[in-house]
Formats: C-alpha cells, sequence, structure tokens
C-alpha cells in the first residue's frame, strides 16, 4: 500500500536552464533534460516558448486541441517526479495562446506538444528530505 | 477552427524548418545553486527597465524570473502567425496596443542580445479593461507598471551566461546558454 503524505520536506538543488528544440516533445523534453543532468525530482521556475499546436487535457476526459503554429507558451507551471521504479515523470500544465491571442488552459498532453520554434525552460533540482 | 474539444485528439504535426536539422536537440547548462530574489518592479518604469536596472545592481544579468501579475498602465504584444515570407515557420506580427491592462501572469527570461546588452523575453497573459483575456510575447520596453508595484520572482542564473545567437535550423535568433562567464 501507498503511504499517502501531504508534506514532504526537503531542499533545493541545482538549477538547470535548457533551450529544447523545434518539434520535440514539450513534456518529453523535459523528462528528457532531468535525464541529462541527473535531476530525480525538480520544479520548473520559468519556462516561455512556442508550440506547433497545443493539446490540453480538459476536465471532462476529453481534449482541447488549440491549432497553431505558433501557440505561444504564456504559463507553465509543474514538476518532475520520480516513480517507485525509478522512472521519471513529468507533469506540466499551464496557458497558452493561439496565433489570434487567445488563450487556454489546462494540462499539456504528453507526447502531443510539440515545440515549434524554441523552449526555455529553467528547471530547480528538488532534494527530498532522507532520499 | 483554432480549438477543437474531442474525446480523442489527433496525431502531433512535425514542421519542417528551413535550416539543416541540428541533431544536439537540448542545449542545457546548470548551476549549482541559484539565488532568488523577490522583485517589485516599481510604477511608472517599463517592464524592461524595471527588472533589467534592479538586477543589474546586484550583479544578476541571466535569470528566469516569473511575473505574479499586477496592473499596468499600457501593454503592447505581438503574436506569431506563420511567416509570409517563409524565412522562418512563423514570424512575430505587428506590435498590438491592449491599453492599461492587468497582467495574469508571465515568464521572462532575463540575457543577452548579441551586441551583449541586457534583452528580456517574456510570454504573458493579461485582461484587458474591457474584460477580454489575451496572451503572447510582450514588447517589455512598451510596457509601463501601473500604481502600484509588480512583484516578480527571479532565479539567477550565474554559472553561465544566456545570450540572442542565430539558431540556423530555424533560421532565427534564440537565446540560447554558453558557458562563457559575465565579466561585467
Amino acid at each position: 500500500m501507498t503511504e499517502m503524505t501531504s508534506v514532504t520536506n526537503g531542499t533545493m538543488g541545482r538549477v538547470a536552464y535548457a533551450r529544447i528544440a523545434p518539434n520535440e516533445d514539450l513534456v518529453i523534453g523535459v523528462e528528457k533534460l532531468c535525464l541529462a543532468h541527473g535531476f530525480r525530482n525538480a520544479f520548473v521556475r520559468g519556462a516561455l516558448g512556442s508550440l506547433v499546436d497545443a493539446c490540453l487535457g480538459a476536465n471532462d476526459d476529453k481534449f482541447i486541441e488549440v491549432k497553431g503554429p505558433a501557440v505561444e507558451i504564456v504559463s507553465l507551471a509543474g514538476e518532475v517526479r520520480s516513480d517507485e521504479d525509478g522512472a521519471i515523470k513529468a507533469a506540466l500544465s499551464g496557458v497558452v495562446a493561439d496565433p489570434q491571442g487567445e488563450i487556454y488552459g489546462g494540462l499539456f498532453v504528453a507526447g502531443s506538444n510539440a515545440i515549434c520554434m524554441t523552449l526555455e525552460v529553467t528547471l530547480e533540482e528538488w532534494l527530498p528530505a532522507g532520499d | 477552427m483554432t480549438i477543437t474539444r474531442s474525446t480523442s485528439h489527433s496525431r502531433r504535426r512535425t514542421l519542417v524548418h528551413p535550416g539543416k536539422f541540428n541533431p544536439v536537440r537540448i542545449q542545457s547548462l546548470y548551476s549549482d545553486t541559484a539565488r532568488h530574489v523577490r522583485l517589485a518592479l516599481m510604477p511608472g518604469l517599463s517592464l524592461f527597465d524595471g527588472l533589467v536596472g534592479p538586477l543589474a545592481e546586484i550583479g544578476i544579468h541571466n535569470a528566469s524570473t516569473t511575473i505574479l501579475g499586477g496592473a499596468f498602465d499600457s501593454i503592447h504584444y505581438c503574436v506569431a502567425p506563420p511567416d509570409p515570407t517563409r524565412q522562418a515557420v512563423i514570424a512575430y506580427g505587428d506590435p498590438i496596443d491592449a491599453g492599461r491592462s492587468y497582467m495574469i501572469f508571465g515568464n521572462a527570461t532575463l540575457g543577452r542580445d548579441a551586441d551583449r546588452k541586457p534583452l528580456v523575453h517574456c510570454h504573458a497573459a493579461f485582461r484587458r479593461e474591457d474584460g477580454r483575456v489575451k496572451g503572447g510575447h510582450i514588447l517589455t520596453e512598451r510596457c509601463i507598471v501601473g500604481p502600484e508595484p509588480v512583484c516578480v520572482l527571479v532565479t539567477s542564473l550565474d554559472n553561465f551566461e544566456l545570450r540572442l545567437a542565430f539558431d540556423p535550423e530555424t533560421n532565427i535568433l534564440l537565446l540560447q546558454p554558453f558557458e562563457e562567464r559575465d565579466h561585467d
């Protein structure tokens, strides 16, 4: 049975900045950035860039598809966590603007958000106490 | 149609850029630690000046920042539709004057331009006076902070620098991390 806790103590570690190239996936790209630097857990400290199109999860098990290019990322928040089996998984949500400046928000669907020109992202490593 | 909502989604598109594919897909550097600063953008200053000046005074020339929201006397922005000249996949359009607006949330990266002058790359969402919520690429030198200070969380990037450099694949200038230290 998995132990549920509402508070995890820890400290911040290294800080990585990346420019991720076009046609890479936003969510998986952030996971690969963690692999590149050996981060097991991390928080997004800032990000901006553009997507070809955006695919966001909606509340009702549906998907919101925002047509580009380019769909600008105007807000991105999220974390990368290690699973019990050691695999890492990014969960990123945010707000995007379409080519008319209209905005939409939600959870970015992994594998379905190709970067258009660039993604600038800063991750701060999270070191949970006891790890 | 800009938006669709359904129980399934389309396969993502892979666009063809004008330049040669770069096999290095993630350019990244790291620092062992970062400084965190709470910065107040002061009323009447441009977003650019409010960020760049105070951070330079404490030796921060490269940073990732989060604008936590606040009123602006004016916001100018642009969006990025397909480039009609086809020199790149997309190109920024003409500046749009959103007028007096409330910035809901923004991210701004501080680095250097090709001449090593300060550069701020900012995207944000904001609510205009007519209530419409919009977003895009923010023209920071043309955005004026309103009557109250606007809070910004700054994460410094101290052991490398971000510099605008030509990216052959996309055929545009992009902020990229470089090992060179800042000697200013």
